[in-house]
C-alpha cells in the first residue's frame, strides 16, 4: 500500500501514514486527532440508531445523519438538535483486544508500528467513537488468558481511563480468545457490539465458535484482523529458518521460492475468515498496520463487513 | 573416451561446488522470527515433497551443468561413428598417382576419380586437423585442406610406382611424430604388384575401385644388346607384359628412321634387326598400339654405334687371351694396337697384376711414369665377394691386391670388393685388382666372363662407361667421372660417385666434361602395366586391420576409424539444454505454485 504523504500540517491526521502519526505524540493526542479528521471526512453519524422509541435530544454534531435533525426546534430555536432513541442510548460496546507475543512483532521497525501498538491506537479512537455518541465502551485484554478487564462506561472521561490500560499493555505469551470472549458474555447483559481486535494468529474454530457464541447472544460482532505487511507479503533472506515467537516452532525454507504460494494462502486464511464470519453474522476487516486510522475507522463504522 | 586436454578435467572439483553450497546453506540459514509461521507450514504442506524433488533436481542440474561444462572444455573424444564433427586429428593421404592410375575405364580415368574423392575426404577436414599428402613420388607434404587440394588438382599420373607396403610405412612413421591420433588413407588402384607388407600400427582406410580392372599390355624391357654396335647395326630385343594373351603389333625404330614391326606376346620376347647408323649414341624407341593405358606403350632404349676395339694381349695370360679370341672370332673386337690387354703398354691398357709380388715395384713405377693415379698393394687372402654393379655382377674373389689412390682421392672405381676398389680406370689405364684366373676369382670361368670382357674392353678401357637403365624416382649411383647429367635441354651437375634422381623417363646422357661417357635409359617400370588388382583379403593379410571401401564410401568413413569423434559440441548443446531445463525448472515451479 501507497504511503500518504507526510505533510503533517495540512493534511488530515487520519488519512496519514500510522507509524507518521504516532510519531506525533502520546496515544491520547493521536487518537483525538485521528477521531477530529475522521469525523470531519464523515457525511453522516458513523452509527445510527435502530429503534423508533425516542429518548432525547442531543446537539447535532458533524456527520450526524440529517434525516435525525428535529427541523421543529431549528424553526422554533434556531440551533440544531438531533433526536435520539433508545436503544442507541443503551449501546454497550466491548472492544476485546489480543495482547499475546505475536502482536508486538513488526517486520519493519523502523517503518512500520507493531500490530499491538497500531491496536492501542485504532482502539482508542474506536472507544473515542463511541463515547462520543455516548455508548459504553468497555476493553477486555488478553493472552492465553484474560489479562485486564474494563467495565463499559458511558461517560467521556471513561476514555481517559481507557487510555491508562491501553497504555499500560505489555506483550503477553500465547493466544487463547476463548476465556476472554466468554469474559464478554458476563459484561454484556443486554445486546451490544463486540469488537474482536486481534492478528487471529490462534485456534479459528474455538474462536469462531466463542464469537458465533456472542451472536447468539444477540450481540454486534465485530473483527479486526490486524495484519503486519511483512505477513502479507513473504521476504527474506535467500534461506532462514522462521520461528513463531508464541510457539518457537520453526520452517525452514527459501522465501523466494515460496512468496507466491504462501500470498495465495495468505488470501485463502483471510478469505476464509471473511466467509466464516459473514456466514455467522460477524462484520470482519482486515486492516494491515500500513493502513492510515481513518481508513481502518471508515471500514470498521461505516461499511457493514469487509475484507481490506 | 579421451581428452584432448585432460589437465582441464581438475576442473571437474567445481561440479562440487553446487552440492557444497547446498550443504554450506542447509547447515547455517539465518533465523528470522515470524508469527505466521503457521501460514508457512500451511503453504508447505501440500508442496514440500515437489519443492524437494525440484530442490534436488536443481541440485543434479546444475552439478551435471557444471560437469558437461568442464568436461567440454577438457577436449572429449570417444571413437563413435556418425557422430557430427571430429576431434582433431592427424591423417596422411597418399594418392597413388602412379603409372597405371592414367588407366581410362569407362572414359574416366582412375586417377579422376581418386582426385574427386580426396576432395571430398578433404572436405570434411576441420582447420585444426594436421593434413598430409603423399603422392607415387614418396614425398610427403604438409599442409591445409586447400593447400593439399591445389596439390592434388595440380598432380596427374606419373610414370613411377608406388609400393604400397613403403607408403603406408612412410606414412607411419610421419603420424608417429604427431601426438593427434592418426588415420591413414590410402587412394589407390590397389595393383597386385605393388602391394607388399606394411607395419600397419594406425587405422589405415584403402579406397579401391570396385568395377573390373581393364586388360592392358605394355613393353616391359627393351634390349639393344651387347654395346657398342657396329656401323652395320644390331638386334633389339624387346618383352611385353600384361594381363592379354593376344598378340600386338610393336614398331621398333632407331631414333627418328622408319620402325620396323613385329608381333609380341606376353613372355615371348621379339627383336627387330636395326642397322645403318653413323657412329654415336642413338635413342631406340619401341611401341604398342594404344590401349587402356597409354603410359606404357612406349619404352625407349639407347645404343652405343662405333667401331669394335683394335687389341692386343699377351698369349701367355690363359684366360685373357682365350677371351679375346673368342671375341675376335665374334667380331666383337678386331686385332691392332688401340687397347692392349694384360700388361701396360701404350694407348688404353688393361693391367693384370703380376703373379710375382716382387714385380710390384716395376709396374707401380711404370703406373707412376704413365700418370696413373693407382697404385697395387699388399696382397689379400681370403674369401671375398664382388659387390653387384654394371660392369660385373657377384663374383668370388679369393686372393687380391689392394688399389691404393694416390694423389686428390679416389676416382676411377669400375668394380668393388667389400668396398675395396676391385677395378679401378685411370688416364687411360684399366688396372685389375686379382690376376683373372679360377684361383684368384671365379670371373673367368662365370657366365658372365665374355660379356666382362666385352665391356672392359669396347667400354671401359676406351673411356665409355656400361650402358645403365633406371626408373624415375629411383636414385642411381654415377661413376666416378661423371660430372654432369644431359637430358633433353636440362643439364645437371653432379658429383662423381654420388646418386642421380630422374625424375622423367628418358635418355639422360652422362658427361665428363664434354666427352659422352654412357647413357641412362630412364623408364617406367614394368610391373605398372599390370592392373591386376590384389583381392580386399590378402590386403587386408598384409596390412592388418585395414579397412577396404569403394570410393563412394570412402570419404564418409574418413576421419573415423581411428581418428575419433568429437564430443564437444555434443556436450556444450547438452550444457544449453541442462541450463534451459534449470530456467525452465525454476521458472515453471513459481508459476504452478
Amino acid at each position: 500500500m501507497n504511503r500518504p504523504a507526510s505533510s503533517l500540517g495540512t493534511a488530515r491526521i487520519d488519512l496519514l501514514d500510522p507509524f507518521e502519526v504516532s510519531r506525533l505524540g502520546g496515544l491520547e493526542l493521536v487518537s483525538e486527532g485521528v477521531v477530529e479528521g475522521f469525523l470531519t471526512g464523515l457525511h453522516r453519524s458513523p452509527r445510527r440508531g435502530f429503534s423508533v422509541e425516542f429518548a432525547e435530544h442531543r446537539m447535532y454534531q458533524p456527520g450526524d445523519a440529517l434525516r435525525y435533525v428535529d427541523w421543529k426546534i431549528l424553526g422554533r430555536n434556531d440551533r440544531l438538535y438531533v433526536k435520539q432513541f433508545e436503544e442507541e442510548t443503551n449501546l454497550r460496546a466491548m472492544i476485546v483486544s489480543d495482547i499475546s507475543r505475536s502482536m508486538a512483532w513488526t517486520g519493519a521497525p523502523e517503518t512500520t508500528l507493531t500490530k499491538l501498538a497500531y491496536a492501542q491506537r485504532l482502539i482508542a479512537a474506536l472507544a473515542l467513537v463511541l463515547l462520543r455518541q455516548r455508548d459504553a465502551t468497555g476493553l477486555i485484554t488478553f493472552d492465553d488468558e484474560v489479562r485486564s478487564i474494563t467495565p463499559a462506561r458511558a461517560r467521556l472521561s471513561h476514555w481517559r481511563t481507557l487510555l491508562k490500560v491501553l497504555g499500560a499493555l505489555a506483550p503477553g505469551l500465547g493466544t487463547a480468545a476463548e476465556p476472554a470472549l466468554r469474559r464478554v458474555m458476563d459484561r454484556l447483559r443486554r445486546r451490544g457490539l463486540v469488537i474482536f481486535v486481534s492478528d487471529l494468529l490462534l485456534d479459528r474454530d474455538t474462536a469462531l465458535h466463542a464469537l458465533q457464541f456472542l451472536r447468539h447472544r444477540g450481540h454486534q460482532v465485530m473483527v479486526f484482523h490486524l495484519m503486519d505487511p511483512a505477513e502479507v507479503n513473504l521476504d527474506g533472506p535467500a534461506e532462514a529458518r522462521f520461528e513463531d515467537p508464541e510457539t518457537r516452532a520453526t520452517i525452514t525454507l527459501r522465501p523466494k521460492d515460496w512468496a507466491d504460494v504462501y500470498r495465495k494462502t495468505v488470501a485463502g486464511v483471510v478469505g476464509n475468515w471473511y466467509r466464516e464470519c459473514r456466514k455467522r453474522g460477524i462484520s470482519y476487516h482486515r486492516i494491515t498496520t500500513d493502513t492510515p486510522f481513518g481508513i481502518a475507522l471508515r471500514r470498521a463504522l461505516i461499511q457493514p463487513s469487509g475484507i481490506a | 573416451m579421451g581428452f584432448l586436454h585432460p589437465w582441464v578435467l581438475a576442473g571437474l572439483v567445481a561440479a562440487g561446488v553446487p552440492i557444497l553450497l547446498h550443504l554450506i546453506q542447509r547447515r547455517e540459514p539465518p533465523l528470522v522470527v515470524f508469527p505466521a509461521v503457521r501460514y508457512l507450514v500451511d503453504t508447505t504442506r501440500e508442496h514440500q515433497k515437489r519443492l524437494k524433488l525440484r530442490n534436488w533436481l536443481l541440485l543434479i542440474i546444475r552439478t551435471l551443468l557444471i560437469a558437461t561444462l568442464v568436461l567440454a572444455a577438457a577436449g572429449p573424444t570417444a571413437p563413435i561413428r556418425g557422430a557430427a564433427g571430429h576431434s582433431p586429428a592427424a591423417v596422411v593421404v597418399i594418392l597413388d598417382n602412379s603409372l597405371s592410375s592414367g588407366a581410362v575405364v569407362n572414359g574416366t580415368s582412375r586417377y579422376s576419380t581418386f582426385r574427386a574423392v580426396a576432395h571430398r575426404i578433404l572436405a570434411r577436414a576441420t582447420s585444426e586437423d594436421r593434413l598430409w599428402l603423399m603422392l607415387a613420388d614418396g614425398l610427403v607434404r604438409r599442409g591445409d585442406a586447400n593447400q593439399l587440394r591445389k596439390l592434388i588438382d595440380s598432380a596427374s599420373p606419373v610414370p613411377l610406382r608406388l609400393d604400397l607396403g613403403l607408403a603406408i610405412n612412410k606414412a607411419e612413421a610421419v603420424l608417429a611424430t604427431d601426438g593427434f591420433p592418426g588415420e591413414v588413407i590410402l587412394l589407390t588402384d590397389l595393383q597386385a604388384s605393388a602391394v607388399s607388407a606394411a607395419d600397419v600400427r594406425r587405422p589405415l582406410l584403402v579406397i579401391r575401385p570396385e568395377d573390373p580392372e581393364s586388360r592392358n599390355l605394355g613393353i616391359s624391357a627393351i634390349d639393344p644388346g651387347p654395346q657398342p654396335w657396329s656401323l652395320a647395326g644390331s638386334r633389339v630385343t624387346l618383352s611385353v607384359t600384361g594381363d592379354s594373351a593376344l598378340a600386338v603389333p610393336v614398331s621398333i625404330r632407331i631414333d627418328d628412321r622408319p620402325p620396323r614391326q613385329a608381333l609380341a606376346t606376353v613372355g615371348s620376347p621379339v627383336s627387330a634387326s636395326l642397322g645403318g647408323t653413323p657412329a654415336g649414341w642413338w635413342p631406340v624407341r619401341a611401341e604398342l598400339d594404344p590401349d587402356e593405358l597409354l603410359a606404357d606403350n612406349q619404352r625407349t632404349g639407347v645404343v652405343r654405334v662405333a667401331p669394335v676395339a683394335r687389341v692386343s694381349w699377351d698369349t701367355t695370360l690363359r684366360y685373357l687371351a682365350a677371351a679375346c679370341e673368342v671375341l675376335v672370332t665374334n667380331g666383337r673386337i678386331s686385332r691392332g694396337n688401340e687397347v692392349t690387354v694384360g700388361r701396360l703398354a701404350p694407348g688404353f691398357s688393361i693391367v693384370e697384376p703380376p703373379s710375382d709380388p716382387a714385380e710390384l715395384g716395376a709396374i707401380n713405377r711404370a703406373l707412376d711414369g704413365r700418370g696413373v693415379g693407382w697404385r697395387f698393394g699388399e696382397i689379400v687372402v681370403g674369401s671375398a665377394t664382388t659387390d653387384s654393379g654394371p660392369l660385373v655382377g657377384h663374383e668370388r674373389v679369393e686372393r687380391r691386391y689392394t688399389l691404393r689412390p694416390v694423389g686428390s682421392g679416389r676416382t676411377g672405381v669400375m668394380a668393388t670388393v667389400n668396398g675395396a676398389p676391385w677395378i679401378v680406370r685411370s688416364g687411360g689405364v684399366v688396372l685389375l685388382g686379382s690376376i683373372v684366373d679360377p684361383a684368384w676369382t671365379s670371373l673367368p670361368i662365370s657366365a658372365g666372363f665374355m660379356p666382362f670382357m666385352d665391356g672392359l674392353i669396347n667400354r671401359v678401357a676406351r673411356g665409355e662407361l656400361t650402358m645403365a637403365g633406371g626408373f624415375p624416382g629411383v636414385p642411381v649411383p654415377l661413376p666416378d667421372l661423371v660430372n654432369e647429367v644431359r637430358f633433353g635441354e636440362h643439364r645437371y651437375a653432379v658429383e662423381g660417385g654420388a646418386p642421380f634422381l630422374p625424375s622423367e623417363a628418358g635418355i639422360h646422357y652422362l658427361m665428363a666434361g664434354l666427352d659422352t661417357v654412357g647413357a641412362l635409359a630412364v623408364n617406367f617400370d614394368s610391373r605398372e602395366s599390370l592392373l591386376k588388382r590384389a583381392d580386399d583379403a590378402s590386403a587386408r593379410d598384409l596390412w592388418h586391420g585395414a579397412t577396404i571401401t569403394s570410393p563412394e564410401d570412402g570419404p564418409d568413413r574418413a576421419f573415423s576409424l581411428g581418428v575419433r569423434s568429437d564430443l564437444r559440441g555434443a556436450l556444450l548443446w547438452a550444457a544449453c539444454l541442462l541450463g534451459l531445463g534449470e530456467v525452465l525448472l525454476a521458472s515453471i515451479w513459481r508459476k504452478t505454485a
